[in-house]
């Protein structure tokens, strides 16, 4: 059936589009989802100003060690990796930060559940595993501004992962200079938890996959040494 | 007693080289041959099932209105056209259609979603009508809403996983301040679906204050109905386009039938250089043996003893062959795939080359039918010879 000559064009159109559609419809990618920098090239000249490069690897726990190694960061933790999510295939991030050819520091961020969704914490971690920023991407929250504000921020710098030993992030009993991290939302005390889990969290998993990394490991989580 | 096949078989190892590198031949031939009649196969039901997949095979929506979530997002979440509710009334009333699923789709702005803000989008559905258009969606948990006018969510698994969301938890329509609890998490599809957030129709109206209005209604055919008479009577419907699927899967396949003409052009010229080479192997073994197959006269074998001895050595060479591609085609299809995907503007998921015994048996028999014929030739050449002639002459 011939057609006008407008009406070719939009269905033309229209094709073109669907067959956008359609392709757009193919990110055929069955793994966890990690966690990642929205904008890398701006996001680390940003956490660490002094960067002039950076090179991106991953690593899960799975590939890293195993049952044996996630039983040791659950063991960290103080908490078992929860939800249908929070896995032992989860691929991490990791971002080495250079100045020059001299390495300066590291970037991770993990996902952690929130009140009302998916929260993503990103450290900016110095060579002996200090936090230099601390970086919320992603939350869903009333209040959400107040806690990716910077003020909030600020108050996890100098931080290392022994200031959160003895956090428990169960019950969200802390000491030291842990409990003088000020919730600036009291309403939202799930999220303000959930950060700091997020922390502690992506501060052992960084020490597992980087600062300790020739450490071996049994299968029950204990170090063997 | 030895055989015929014994004897023809021996012959050719007289010459291994020159009978290897003719089998090489035939076999690349095979190997292009069969993989082509796959790719044929294997990318046309690869997006059949694609399309199968979207549910429905013809979309209408208000003229400008970006049709799904990834065009939403890349026009920032503007430009959404609405249509009334009552077209649907128009619709549903053709002979042709069988089944309507009304969408509407929504996004807000959420200056929490990474530096600069990021955009939700959400795609309101009546769960009957959309679920029976897409009966393989199943759920990891949960299930679809209870009521058509509930304040819950269903989420496709990359949403959910984004999220963190498992049944039972609430997410948050920023902007709007209203909180959804998700009934249920779908599986994987490989789809768009994967990450969109479900919301009943009329909640996501009456949220969004657009009581009445629809983006999109998707419309599956009668399967024998005649889609292009259905589109053309959809035309006559004021200020709205259509997105044909069946439209979609023919430009695609024109796309692609340029690629399959150059792959079908070079398999061609394969398969006679491997012709050209079966008879050079053939004829020149047969013209080195001219004494032998006068001796044989003499003792008493007839032309068609002679002819049909050549032609098994034809037959062997060429059976060989053809298995060894089709086995070489077999291990290779992954990595032909791989490269398909590099050089197409569109491939569907999926496998694109599907190759299966009859698709096998088929190749094998067209390479051993131009083999045959190949070896025609050399085989009349030796049938004919002269007894005393082959004796006395030097070669």
């Amino acid at each position: 059936m011939a057609l006008p000559k407008g009406r070719i064009d939009v269905r033309m159109k229209t094709s073109l589009l669907a067959l956008f559609l359609v392709a757009a419809t193919h990110s055929v990618c069955w793994s966890a989802v990690g966690c990642d920098l929205n904008d890398p090239d701006r996001d680390v000249v940003r956490l660490f100003p002094a960067s002039t490069g950076y090179k991106t690897s991953y690593v899960s726990i799975a590939k890293k060690g195993g049952e044996g190694l996630l039983l040791k960061v659950e063991k960290r933790l103080g908490d078992k990796f929860r939800g249908i999510y929070e896995t032992i295939d989860v691929p991490y991030t990791i971002y080495e930060i250079y100045t020059g050819n001299k390495k300066i520091g590291y970037i991770h961020g993990v996902n952690q559940k929130g009140q009302f969704g998916g929260i993503q914490v990103f450290l900016a971690l110095d060579l002996h595993g200090r936090i230099q920023s601390f970086y919320i991407q992603k939350m869903t929250s009333r209040h959400a501004g107040k806690l990716r504000d910077a003020k909030f921020g600020n108050q996890f710098a100098g931080l290392t992962l022994k200031d959160f030993d003895l956090y428990d992030v169960v019950t969200g009993n802390a000491t030291g200079k842990v409990a003088a991290i000020r919730n600036p939302v009291p309403e939202a005390d799930i999220d303000f938890r959930a950060a700091l889990r997020a922390t502690k969290k992506n501060l052992v998993l960084m020490d597992e996959f980087v600062f300790s990394e020739n450490q071996p490991v049994s299968k029950e989580g204990e170090m063997l040494k | 007693m030895i055989s015929r096949v014994q004897v023809a078989y021996k012959n050719l190892l007289r010459k291994r080289t020159r009978s290897f590198l003719t089998l090489i031949g035939i076999a690349l031939s095979a190997w292009v041959l069969v993989s082509l009649l796959g790719f044929n196969k294997g990318y046309e039901s690869a997006l059949n099932r694609d399309i199968d997949n979207m549910g429905f095979q013809m979309m209408i929506m208000a003229k400008g209105c970006p049709y799904e979530a990834a065009t939403l997002m890349l026009k920032g979440g503007t430009g959404l056209r609405y249509m009334d509710e009552s077209i649907i009334d128009r619709i549903i009333n053709e002979p042709e259609v069988d089944r309507i699923t009304p969408m509407l789709m929504q996004a807000v702005f959420d200056p929490n979603k990474g530096e600069s803000g990021g955009l939700s989008a959400y795609l309101g559905i009546e769960p009957r009508s959309f679920s029976g258009m897409k009966p393989f969606l199943t759920f990891m948990q949960g299930g679809w809403f209870d009521r058509e006018d509930s304040y819950e969510a269903v989420m496709g698994y990359e949403a959910a996983e984004l999220e963190q969301r498992e049944i039972g938890d609430k997410i948050l329509i920023p902007d709007k301040n209203v909180e959804l609890t998700v009934v249920g998490i779908l599986r994987r599809t490989g789809t768009q679906d994967d990450g969109t957030i479900f919301v009943p129709l009329r909640t996501l109206q009456k949220i969004f204050d657009r009581s009445g209005e629809l983006t999109t209604i998707g419309i599956k055919v009668k399967r024998d109905a005649n889609s292009t008479i259905l589109e053309e009577k959809l035309y006559q419907l004021p200020d709205v386009q259509i997105v044909s699927l069946a439209e979609v899967k023919h430009t695609i396949m024109k796309l692609v039938s340029t690629a399959k003409v150059m792959v079908l052009s070079i398999a061609t010229i394969a398969i006679m250089i491997a012709m050209v080479g079966v008879i050079n192997t053939v004829l020149m073994s047969v013209l080195e043996r001219l004494k032998e197959f006068g001796i044989i006269k003499t003792i008493g074998a007839m032309p068609w003893d002679i002819f049909t001895l050549v032609w098994i050595e034809t037959l062997i060479l060429c059976s060989a062959g053809g298995v060894f591609g089709i086995i070489l085609a077999l291990l290779l299809s992954k990595v032909a795939d791989i490269v398909i995907r590099a050089i197409l503007p569109f491939a569907p998921s999926g496998s694109l080359i599907v190759i299966d015994l009859r698709l096998a048996l088929v190749t094998l028999s067209i390479i051993m039918s131009v083999g045959l014929l190949s070896g025609i030739y050399p085989a009349w050449r030796a049938g004919r010879v002269r007894p005393l002639d082959a004796i006395r002459s030097d070669s």
